[in-house]
């Protein structure tokens, strides 16, 4: 094992650990504790791998991975789930601003749009119509904390050790990825009509795709009305048979 | 040397949300934070499939994460409808309740016993002679949550 993988290692059973303290576990104490660790499990992973060019650039990146990552450890360990929803918002704020920092403009105002907008509008619709009274039991606890903040950690340790293999074979041994001076190519990503372009390859090469996604949100449209009116039509049955049920009685009173 | 070095920092970014989405995936029990985070780990993989299209300067990154939007928007749409109908049957989001669904030769789910949460300060109630019967305490205040 080279050194950064012994790190790795470590940050991953940091992770593990502060994770099992953060999840909800029917009150316990340690959040802060968690907290700690997970931050310090998450710097210890990203200290693995290249400084970006210039501290502006590095500070912007650490800045937007803050605000996604701390979001989405809140969105898992808040017991409340309205909390969760309104930090998953968050987190995918932080995304938008990732995909942003990589030139994907289009991305990201995409992901505000439909995840922010409407995916999450949706999820916190539905949580206000069926929230229970009180802090419900489910919510309090976690199935099996430490099992599941371990494989978790395990995971993003495991992708992590193999990135910093796959991307550096000399120094780390791995299996090696074929890398060029690529300067000028990234102009065409990074052009500046960039939203014209992937219109243009959105609608050339991937035509048929975007055809199919077309049924796909149909189906999708279809299938989510077939299965809520076929939930009121089973509503209205029993309430006739509810009817019935009451004048059964009356029909066969015997006459006085 | 730059374009490695934003790659293998977005990797490692996606690999942790990836991971805390898993983590919350595995763990959570009300079944809408359940799905939330299924679309974290999606987002995960945004993350990796963008930095993966700038680095190898292809669009094909970007086109794989617009169509990841869109069947996550199906998705969330048939999750929500069906979340609402098990809402409708057994009243909460829970999702042992459908423990039922498990394989035949497996255990079934038994609830631990837990303390129940203590409340911060006790409504300090009038203290009034014994006369007549006692009278219903408003619903409204016995049911005070200071959080949600």
């Amino acid at each position: 094992m080279t050194d950064p993988q012994r790190y790795s290692a470590l940050a991953t059973i940091l992770a593990a650990a502060g994770m099992w303290l953060l999840l909800p576990r029917a009150g316990a104490r340690g959040k802060a504790v968690g907290a700690v660790l997970v931050a310090a499990a998450g710097g210890l992973l990203l200290s693995q791998v290249p400084a970006l060019n210039g501290w502006t650039a590095q500070g912007t990146f650490y800045l937007l991975v803050v605000v996604t990552l701390g979001s989405a450890v809140a969105t898992v360990s808040l017991a409340s789930p309205v909390y969760s929803a309104i930090w998953f918002g968050m987190s995918l704020a932080g995304t938008a601003g990732l995909f942003l920092y990589q030139g994907a403009e289009f991305l990201a105002a995409a992901t505000i749009v439909v995840y922010a907008g409407a995916i999450l509008v949706t999820f916190l619709f539905v949580l206000m119509l069926a929230q229970p009274r009180g802090r419900a039991r489910y919510d309090r606890v976690s199935w099996e904390a430490l099992v599941s903040a371990a494989t978790g950690a395990v995971m993003s340790g495991v992708l992590a050790i193999a990135v910093v293999a796959a991307l550096h074979p000399r120094t780390q041994g791995g299996p090696g990825l074929q890398t060029t001076e690529r300067a000028e190519l990234v102009q065409h990503v990074l052009a500046e009509d960039h939203v014209a372009q992937i219109g243009r390859e959105l609608y050339g090469r991937h035509l048929l795709a975007v055809e199919v996604a077309g049924v796909l949100l149909l189906a999708a449209l279809v299938g989510t009305a077939a299965i809520v009116s076929s939930r009121a039509e089973s509503g209205r049955r029993t309430a006739a048979e509810e009817i019935r049920g009451v004048s059964e009685p009356l029909s066969s009173r015997p006459r006085a | 040397m730059s374009e490695l070095a934003l790659l293998e920092n977005y990797l490692i970014v996606g690999a942790m949300l990836f991971g805390i989405g898993l983590i919350g995936f595995l763990a959570r029990r009300n079944m809408i934070v359940m799905f939330l985070c299924a679309e974290m780990m999606l987002q995960g993989v945004s993350v990796s499939l963008v930095a993966w299209g700038r680095f190898h300067n292809d669009f094909g990154g970007q086109m794989l994460v617009l169509f990841m939007i869109a069947v996550a928007a199906c998705e969330a749409a048939v999750a929500l409808a069906l979340i609402l109908v098990l809402f409708q049957k057994t009243k909460n989001l829970d999702v042992a309740a459908w423990h039922s669904l498990r394989e035949a030769n497996l255990p079934g789910f038994q609830e631990e016993r837990l303390p129940e949460p203590e409340c911060e300060e006790p409504p300090a109630w009038p203290h009034l002679p014994p006369a007549g019967v006692q009278p219903p305490l408003p619903q409204q205040e016995t049911e005070y949550r200071r959080d949600v």
